[in-house]
Order: structure tokens, then C-alpha cells, then sequence
């Protein structure tokens, strides 16, 4: 209370910077709603769409106004945590597969049961996004899509190599990658993930591998209950792996993460790329590569012809500490439904949340196709849940491309990676 | 050794401001050319070190994917009333602590030596918190206050530094003169000490117009957000998009540079004056 | 202009012949004087009480606390638990030393050419202004937009840098700087040389401005060279400011993430992390509890840091005195 009147004393002295500033709270009008939304993975294109449907959302809602936060993607996260802990700023926010777990355990998330008690858009969801609506029993968040992973090949690079068409399984990549290698040209095979969450493409391979025994639930375990890391094929998967990088790669891309990834299959520098559908709209605006040159394959297989599809989800939820959650979760359901979920999905290239949105003509041309093919052949790609809801999710992070740059700088070697991984996953499960 | 310079020496000293110069100005010289590239010669092989094409098209899309000019207005109002402020209250605090002795005085110093020292994100958390408190969380004037903070102890010790320097026997006759303390601080010492000021307040300027951490977690609306933040998002988890960051970052760049060449002539006067001083 | 100009050349003789009679001054104590003590340092330490110091011992209490964003349903007081797992993780050691490398890496060339620059710009030549100007603009480039500049030169496929080393016939194949922790940690000490020249200029152009042309020329008189003259006159004259500008320098740049955080964020494999990115890290992880207490742990490493050097400083002092 003092510091206050201390802190309003200086304030009034300086009315010269407060003039400056020129600052004023906005009144809100009798009964009207302002409801704060907070969106983590932001682009400008994507905060450009949604602030159009937003705009549709209150065209339709005369009495409630959204205010969109939009912070840069890597403080959002922190930023909203935050917001969460101090109670205040957020009514809506982003939530992540990733984040979900830790803000949900600290109470801030609100379980919207109640007021998705009777929601219309509940039949119209498919049965992944209702999986994982309702996952732990309460309702956290809605997903508004999902990210699948497919391979973005240059046609013409492929076809110059002699080949056919795109590689199937991991060996055909290398195999692929290293006929394109150029880096006299400064061309290279394969955009190499080295850098953050680096790991999660080593695990994409090592899963395919295991395929046959991975438990769907967990896909870190197989189905005996150990670890995929502790499988005799992990090895032969790493050998391919760690091989794309030596003989196929740019030497750089120790250092790639996702930005560096795409800009170096979108400045036409690299043959091969393993992303989320959402670069569909990053290459299509490139300069470099023109259509005709490029498109997505499926996952690549392991040796059994399987490959494991680990399906990445994000949505929105409600604060806890929100007082206006029955408008906010209007707003959920508005995005959850109808045109506004497929103008979202569609324009940040998703994996769609509602029943029969992927027979659009959208998701049946050019690079959806992958996304087709793998979807009417569930055998062949399976689809796994990756256990990142633990509370260690992010340490493992960091522990893991710590070690993957330790092998490709020469410091570990893949066995000992192995082994490192799988006693830390070990140790976790028996703790829990 | 003013006067008389050898030959060789001559040669020596030329060569090194020389490459030297060249060494500061390429990067920037880099970042300016790739501003007016377009995005697909950015990447072609060879590197090219004029475009062959001079394009505008960065800095139009940078005004109309993002309202650039909003960010401008923000981190100058914002950095222009902070250090203001700061170079103000630090004249006050500077001057005390230079012309008067009191107990506490060491301990004040050594407080402002240590907020030097303090990461800064140990404090972002609970600053967070402290200002939903005072409803100063998005608001520009929530962070003029908190950069107003950030600049006083560096500020109060650099011009306590240039206070030591001028003579005691100035205030002392203008305040025989009938000045109050406060009318012989501002009418005959500030006049003296300006280029220290002046180097003060430009410190202060370029700090808080740099700043990222407190603005990022203290701001939410775009509205609201200064040049920093904006060129962070650059990095979106899109692509890096060398293109418009390049013209971003020119012309986050530009006005602290105009300032810094009108005043680079006070900058060196005002150090002269005070260095830093312990 | 030419008033301040006289200004900082009388500076040397005021400075001797001020102390005595104000002194007796200073000493009286009235409550007037109190009064404008008080006044004068109120602002200051309103606005640094609340915004610096109150978030930060905020903040402090979470080094003793088990503080995880990831579970915040258990934060009871740990002791130095914290303290512990820091001391524990294996790779403490590398970024400790990284720590010391760029400070130490950092300073001295940035110190070296900082010097030489502003000696030789003492000299008058024309355009030595538009140089001053010119070469003064880093300072003004905030750290994180310098690391992203200079991560996109020091680029393996694209960087210009490999380029020119091409074309100056130093190499032959790209060097992939940030992608080996040896190379890495010399690209982002590279940046960081670039950027800080320039404070060290300054500064020191500025002092050697307060060293009294009497001196050189009693050293000419004496037939002094000139080596003997910038060991003997210039660098004992201007000691204490250039001690202490380093100290404040060794403070920031340990206290400096930006470059490193942006060019490579600590990899590759945690190689180039120093304490403060490492902290960075840590947070974003969710365990505020142990960044808070490396934020402790630096401060305390810095305080001790600056008692030793102030101590040696004083020490030097009398026995040059």
C-alpha cells in the first residue's frame, strides 16, 4: 500500500514523461467483455488469420471484444506462464502438448468440462482431437489441429540423381541424399536437424525401426516395457542416421534448428526435409524453389515397412484465473467449429480436428497427398503418442541434442547415446 | 610526442585506423546491402556483394506485415521519457554523492556497483508481478518507469565522476550570489558539465532503445510493443527471413546512429570530463 | 565548445588545489543539509529500491526454494539444494571456464585495440570527427541484434565470411564456424571484440584527454622516448580510470548473454553456454530455483571479484604514492 502511494507521489512529479507516454486506461462499457487470448506458436501470417476470425467472432458477439497477445514464439511460453502465475492478462491462451502437463499440475488451467457440457461440435470432431480433448479425464484444451511429419523432397534433384521417385525408408534417403550431395555447388542431400530439438528426428528413426513393438500409447516403450533406446535395431537406426549427417548434410547443421531447417530446403539449397505440414505454406512462398519442383512423401519406413507417425497437437484453453471463462470458452468453440476450424487448419497447413474436413479438395492436392496416403494406410504408419506431457519433457529436451551434438562434433559415440537415453527413461519410469 | 611522429609510425597508425575502420563498417555495410536484396539473391552462389538489383520491396512488406511505425513511436517515447527522467534524477543523486560526505554514502555506491551485477533474469519473474500489482503491466509508461530504474545507477556513476571535476568554488560563489543550492546545481553547474550530460542521457538512450527482456515481458498488445520485441518476432518460428531482418534491423539501427553522429563530439568531451571515476 | 575545452584543461589544477577548504564544509552536519541529502537521493532510491532491488531479493528466495514452473504444488524451502545441483551438474566445469574465456578472450583485444585506437586519435587529422563517428556506431547496436549479424556472416553455406576467407585464398572449403564448440567460441568472442572496442576507445580516449600536455613535454625535455613516455607518464597517469573502466567491463561482459544467446544459444552440445546463457537455459526449462541461484552465485562470484581488485588497486596505489 505505501509503496503505492510512494510509487503514485513520483508519478504525479512526473507528468512530463506521463504526458510523453500518453497513457489512459480504456473504461469498459456496461456489461460489455474484454477477453485477453495469448497465442504461443506465433508467425505474422498466422496472427494475421486469426485476428480475422476473431473478427468474425465479435461481429457475431456484439457485447465481448478480444484483445490478441501475440509474443515472439521463443518467450511465449515463458511469457504465458508468467501471465498464468500472476493471475492475470489471460482469459485464452495456447496450449501445448508440451505445456499442458506443467500448467495444468499448477492449477492454472481451467478443466472446461462444464462449460463443454453439451457443446454442439463435439460429434463433429474426429476421434484424435476428442482423444485428446479428454485425455486425463478433464478438459484442458482443444486441439485446433495437429502436426504430422512427412518428407518435403525436390523433385528435380531426385529425378538428376537417377532416381525414380522419393525415398521410402531411411537407408533409400541416404542412399538418395548422398547421390544429391554437391557442396562445391552448395548443394546438399538433407536438411539435417542438429541443433534444437535435434533429437526428435533421431527418435523419428529409431521409432521406425522399432516399429513393430512399439507400445502406441508410450511411444518410448516398447510393448515388453523397455525402452526403444534399449532395442538392438536402435543401433542399426542411429548407424543410418548419424550417416545422413556425415556423408549427406550440410556441414553446419550441427547447428540447425527449425528456422535453419526450413530456410535451407526453402532457399534451394537442400534435397530433402523432414517438417510439419505447417512449411507446406513457407515453401510454397519461397522464391527459390518453384512449384513444380518440389512435394511431400509419407514418413520413411524402417526395415519391417512400418513407420511411426508421432502426432504433435496444440489448442486453446481457459485460464483458471479468468473471470469471464463462459465467454472464453465461446470463443473455443467458435474456433472449434465449422468454417473457422478449416480456415485455421487450412491456412497453417494442419492436420484438420473435424470429421470429414480432409475429403476437401484442399487436403487431396499436391503435397497433402502424403498426408492422404498415410492416413488410408494406418498399418504402414502408425500413429504413436509420444510421452510429452511428462514434467520432465523440456530437461529431456536439452539432454538429448546435447548428446546428439555430442556425437555429430565426435565427443559420444552412438552406443553411448543409446545407453544414456535409455537409462534416464528407465530411471523415470521407475520414479513415477 | 604530440608533435613529432616518424615515418613508419605514421604508416603504422594509418594502416591500423584504416582496417580497422573497414573491419566495423563491413558488418554494417553487410547488413545494409543484404536489406536491399531480394530474398532469392540472398542465397544465390556466389555471394554478391552489390545487388544486382536494388529492391525496396523488405522495407514495404516490414510496413505492412507489421506495424513498424507504431514500434518506432513506442521505443522512442519510451526511451526518449526513461532516460530523461534518468539522467535527471541521476544529476540529483550524482551531485550528492559527490559533494557531500555522510555515512551511508559508501553503501550507496556500492548498492548501485551491485544492481551491475545482478542478472537480470533472476528479478524478471517477481518485477512481473510487482507491476500487475500497480496495473503497469502493458502500459508504456509501466516500462518507462522500470528503464528509469535500469539507468540510474550506472548514470548516477558516471556523473558523479563529472562532478568531481568541476571546481566546488563555482556553486560555492553562485550560491553567495543568492542562488538556492537547487538554482546554483541547474544554472551554473549544468551548463559546465553538458557534454557530460549529454554523454549520460545518450548512454542512457541507447540502453533502453536496445532493450529486449523487460520489454518483452512487459508489454502484450502490439501497440504496445517497442523495436526489440518486434525484431525478435522476426525469428519467428516461421523462417528466419533474413530479408526483412536485415531492413529491420537497419532501421533499428538508424536512429540511434544519427544520434550517435551528432553526438559523438559530446560523447568523447563528456567521458573526458568524468571517466568513470570511483 | 572551446569553454568546455578549457574546462577539462584546468581540470588537473582544480582537482589539486580544491579538497582543503571545502572539506570543513562537508563535515558540518545541520539538519538543512540533511535535508538535501535526503531530497537529492530520495528519486534514485525510490526507483531503484522498487523496481531493482525488491523484484530481485523477490527473486532470491527461490535459489532456496524447490521453485519448478513445471510443478509448482511442492516450493518448500530446500536450503541450499540449489546450490548443490549446480555444483553437481557435469557441465559446471566446462561453463565456468567458458565463463573466464570470454571475459578474459573479450577484454584483453578489446582492451589492446581499444588503446591503440584512442592513442592514435589523439592526434589531430582531418575527418578525425566523421572517424570517431564512424567507428563509435557498435556501441549502439543492442547485443542480440550484433550475435543475429554476426550469426548470419559467420554462416557455414551463406556466411560472407567464408567467402571473403575464399577469396583471400585462406581457405578452401567453407568453415562451419558455429558448428564446433572451438570455432563457435571464437566466432561469438569475435562479435563481442567487435562490439566492445568501442567502449574501451571511448573511454580511454577520454582520459588520456585529462593527462596534462605539461608532462610530455617535461618527458621531451628529458629526452624520454616514446615508449618511455606512454609506460612512464601516460599509462601510471590514467590508471585508476582505466583499472576501474575494466572492472565495470569484466562486470558486464560476465553478465552479457546476447551475442552468445543469439549466435548459438549455448551449443554446440552445450560447449559455448556461459553462465549467464546457461541461466537462460535453466529457465526455460522451468527450474527458477536453480537459475536463481546461479543469478546469486554470480553476483556473489563479482563481489568477491571486485573487493579483490579494488583491494589490489588500493594496494598498488600506496606503494606508487
Amino acid at each position: 500500500m505505501i509503496k503505492r502511494k510512494v510509487l503514485a507521489g513520483i508519478g504525479l512529479g512526473m507528468t512530463a514523461a506521463l504526458a510523453l507516454s500518453g497513457c489512459s486506461g480504456s473504461p469498459e462499457a456496461e456489461g460489455a467483455v474484454t477477453l485477453q487470448m495469448v497465442e504461443s506458436l506465433t508467425n505474422p501470417a498466422r496472427t494475421a488469420l486469426l485476428e480475422e476470425l476473431i473478427a468474425e467472432f465479435e461481429a457475431e458477439n456484439a457485447d465481448i471484444t478480444v484483445e490478441l497477445v501475440s509474443p515472439p514464439t521463443d518467450q511465449a511460453d515463458q511469457k504465458i506462464q508468467q501471465m498464468l502465475q500472476a493471475g492475470s492478462g489471460v482469459d485464452v491462451l495456447e496450449v501445448r502438448d508440451l505445456t499442458v502437463g506443467p500448467f495444468s499440475t499448477n492449477g492454472w488451467l481451467d478443466d472446461m468440462t462444464e462449460e463443454f457440457d453439451g457443446w454442439a461440435g463435439w460429434d463433429d470432431l474426429t476421434d484424435n482431437a476428442k482423444k485428446v480433448a479428454t485425455a486425463t479425464g478433464e478438459t484442458y484444451f482443444i486441439p485446433y489441429g495437429f502436426y504430422g511429419i512427412s518428407l518435403f523432397y525436390r523433385t528435380d534433384f531426385v529425378e538428376q540423381a537417377g532416381f525414380d521417385g522419393p525415398p521410402e525408408d531411411w537407408e533409400e534417403l541416404l542412399e538418395q541424399a548422398e547421390a544429391i550431395q554437391d557442396p562445391d555447388a552448395n548443394t546438399f542431400g538433407y536438411a539435417f536437424r542438429g541443433g534444437k530439438n535435434g533429437y526428435t528426428n533421431a527418435v523419428l528413426a529409431i521409432s521406425a525401426y522399432v516399429a513393430d513393438d512399439i507400445d502406441v500409447t508410450n511411444a518410448y516403450k516398447l510393448t515388453n516395457g523397455d525402452s526403444i533406446f534399449s532395442a538392438p535395431e536402435a543401433q542399426d537406426a542411429l548407424e543410418v542416421y548419424f550417416s545422413l549427417f556425415e556423408k549427406a548434410s550440410p556441414p553446419s547443421s550441427v547447428a540447425w534448428g527449425y528456422p535453419e531447417m526450413v530456410e535451407g530446403f526453402t532457399n534451394g539449397s537442400t534435397g530433402f526435409l523432414l517438417q510439419d505440414p505447417e512449411v507446406i505454406a513457407a515453401v510454397q512462398q519461397s522464391e527459390a524453389v518453384s512449384e513444380e519442383q518440389w512435394n511431400t512423401a509419407p514418413m520413411l519406413k524402417g526395415p519391417s515397412g512400418k513407420a511411426i507417425q508421432p502426432l504433435a497437437t496444440a489448442g486453446w484453453g481457459i485460464a483458471e484465473a479468468s473471470e469471464h471463462k463462459e465467454e472464453a470458452a465461446k470463443l473455443i468453440q467458435f474456433l472449434s467449429e465449422g468454417d473457422a476450424s478449416i480456415a485455421f487448419t487450412e491456412g497453417n497447413s494442419l492436420i484438420p480436428i473435424l470429421n470429414g474436413a480432409a475429403d476437401a479438395e484442399f487436403y487431396k492436392t499436391g503435397a497433402w497427398e502424403s498426408y492422404l496416403a498415410m492416413n488410408e494406410n494406418p498399418d504402414a504408419y502408425i500413429t504413436a503418442e509420444q510421452p510429452r506431457g511428462a514434467a520432465w519433457w523440456t530437461e529431456w529436451g536439452e539432454k538429448a541434442d546435447a548428446e546428439v551434438q555430442q556425437v555429430l562434433i565426435g565427443q559420444l559415440t552412438p552406443e553411448e547415446l543409446l545407453a544414456s537415453w535409455d537409462a534416464y527413461w528407465t530411471e523415470k519410469w521407475a520414479s513415477e | 610526442m604530440i608533435n613529432v611522429e616518424s615515418m613508419p609510425a605514421r604508416i603504422t597508425r594509418i594502416a591500423f585506423l584504416a582496417i580497422w575502420l573497414l573491419l566495423t563498417l563491413f558488418p554494417l555495410y553487410w547488413i545494409v546491402i543484404t536489406s536491399f536484396k531480394t530474398p532469392g539473391a540472398i542465397f544465390s552462389f556466389p555471394l554478391t556483394y552489390w545487388p544486382e538489383e536494388f529492391t525496396l520491396a523488405n522495407y514495404i512488406s516490414l510496413f505492412e506485415k507489421a506495424d513498424f511505425g507504431v514500434y518506432v513511436l513506442n521505443s522512442f517515447i519510451v526511451a526518449t521519457g526513461a532516460s530523461t527522467v534518468a539522467t535527471l534524477i541521476s544529476l540529483l543523486s550524482a551531485y550528492v554523492l559527490a559533494r557531500f560526505e555522510f555515512r551511508s554514502r559508501t553503501a550507496i555506491l556500492m548498492a548501485f556497483l551491485v544492481t551491475q551485477m545482478i542478472p537480470a533474469f533472476i528479478a524478471l519473474g517477481p518485477l512481473y508481478l510487482l507491476m500487475v500489482q500497480l496495473k503497469l503491466v502493458d502500459d508504456r509508461f509501466g516500462l518507462l518507469l522500470v528503464y528509469i530504474a535500469v539507468c540510474i545507477p550506472f548514470c548516477t556513476i558516471m556523473l558523479r565522476g563529472f562532478f568531481a571535476n568541476v571546481p566546488d568554488a563555482l556553486e560555492e560563489a553562485a550560491m553567495i550570489d543568492g542562488c538556492s543550492r537547487i538554482g546554483a546545481l541547474f544554472r551554473v553547474i549544468v551548463p559546465v558539465m553538458k557534454p557530460g550530460i549529454v554523454a549520460a542521457f545518450i548512454f542512457n538512450f541507447v540502453n533502453c532503445w536496445n532493450e529486449l527482456f523487460l520489454s518483452v515481458t512487459l508489454m502484450n498488445k502490439d501497440e504496445n510493443k517497442t523495436i526489440p520485441t518486434a525484431l525478435n518476432g522476426f525469428i519467428s518460428s516461421f523462417n528466419i527471413d533474413w530479408a526483412s531482418m536485415s531492413a529491420a534491423a537497419v532501421l533499428t539501427i538508424l536512429p540511434t546512429m544519427i544520434l550517435f553522429a551528432f553526438a559523438s563530439r559530446y560523447i568523447v568531451q563528456g567521458l573526458t570530463a568524468g571517466a568513470v571515476k570511483g | 565548445m572551446s569553454r568546455q575545452q578549457t574546462t577539462l584543461k584546468e581540470r588537473p589544477s582544480t582537482r589539486a588545489g580544491a579538497p582543503a577548504a571545502p572539506r570543513a564544509r562537508r563535515r558540518q552536519f545541520t539538519t538543512r543539509r540533511g535535508f538535501v541529502i535526503l531530497a537529492f537521493m530520495l528519486p534514485a532510491a525510490v526507483f531503484v529500491g522498487v523496481f531493482t532491488y525488491y523484484p530481485m531479493i523477490a527473486g532470491s528466495q527461490m535459489a532456496f526454494r524447490n521453485w519448478n514452473l513445471t510443478n509448482l504444488t511442492d516450493t518448500s524451502w530446500i536450503g541450499l539444494g540449489n546450490f548443490e545441483k549446480i555444483l553437481a551438474d557435469p557441465s559446471f566445469g566446462t561453463i565456468l571456464g567458458n565463463t573466464v574465456l570470454w571475459v578474459v578472450a573479450s577484454i584483453v583485444p578489446q582492451f589492446v585495440i581499444g588503446f591503440a585506437i584512442a592513442l592514435w586519435l589523439r592526434r589531430r587529422f582531418r575527418f578525425r570527427g566523421l572517424y570517431q563517428a564512424l567507428i563509435f556506431f557498435p556501441w549502439a547496436i543492442s547485443g542480440f541484434l550484433i550475435g543475429i549479424l554476426f550469426r548470419w556472416m559467420f554462416n557455414g553455406e551463406f556466411g560472407v565470411i567464408n567467402d571473403v576467407l575464399k577469396k583471400l585464398g585462406l581457405i578452401e572449403t567453407g568453415i562451419p564456424w558455429l558448428a564446433e564448440p572451438s570455432s563457435a567460441m571464437f566466432a561469438v568472442i569475435v562479435a563481442n571484440v567487435w562490439y566492445g572496442v568501442t567502449f574501451f576507445a571511448i573511454m580511454i580516449l577520454a582520459a588520456l584527454q585529462s593527462v596534462p600536455d605539461e608532462l610530455y613535454e617535461a618527458g621531451a625535455l628529458d629526452g624520454a622516448s616514446k615508449a618511455r613516455m606512454l609506460f612512464q607518464i601516460t599509462i601510471p597517469t590514467i590508471s585508476t580510470t582505466l583499472a576501474l573502466t575494466v572492472l565495470l567491463r569484466i562486470i558486464w561482459i560476465f553478465n552479457f548473454p546476447d551475442i552468445i544467446w543469439a549466435m548459438t544459444g549455448g551449443g554446440p552440445a552445450n560447449q559455448t553456454h556461459i553462465i549467464t546463457t546457461w541461466m537462460i537455459n535453466i529457465t526455460q526449462r522451468g527450474d527458477y530455483g536453480m537459475a536463481s541461484a546461479l543469478g546469486l552465485l554470480v553476483v556473489a562470484i563479482l563481489l568477491i571479484f571486485s573487493a579483490f581488485y579494488l583491494m589490489a588497486l588500493r594496494g598498488k596505489k600506496e606503494v606508487t604514492a
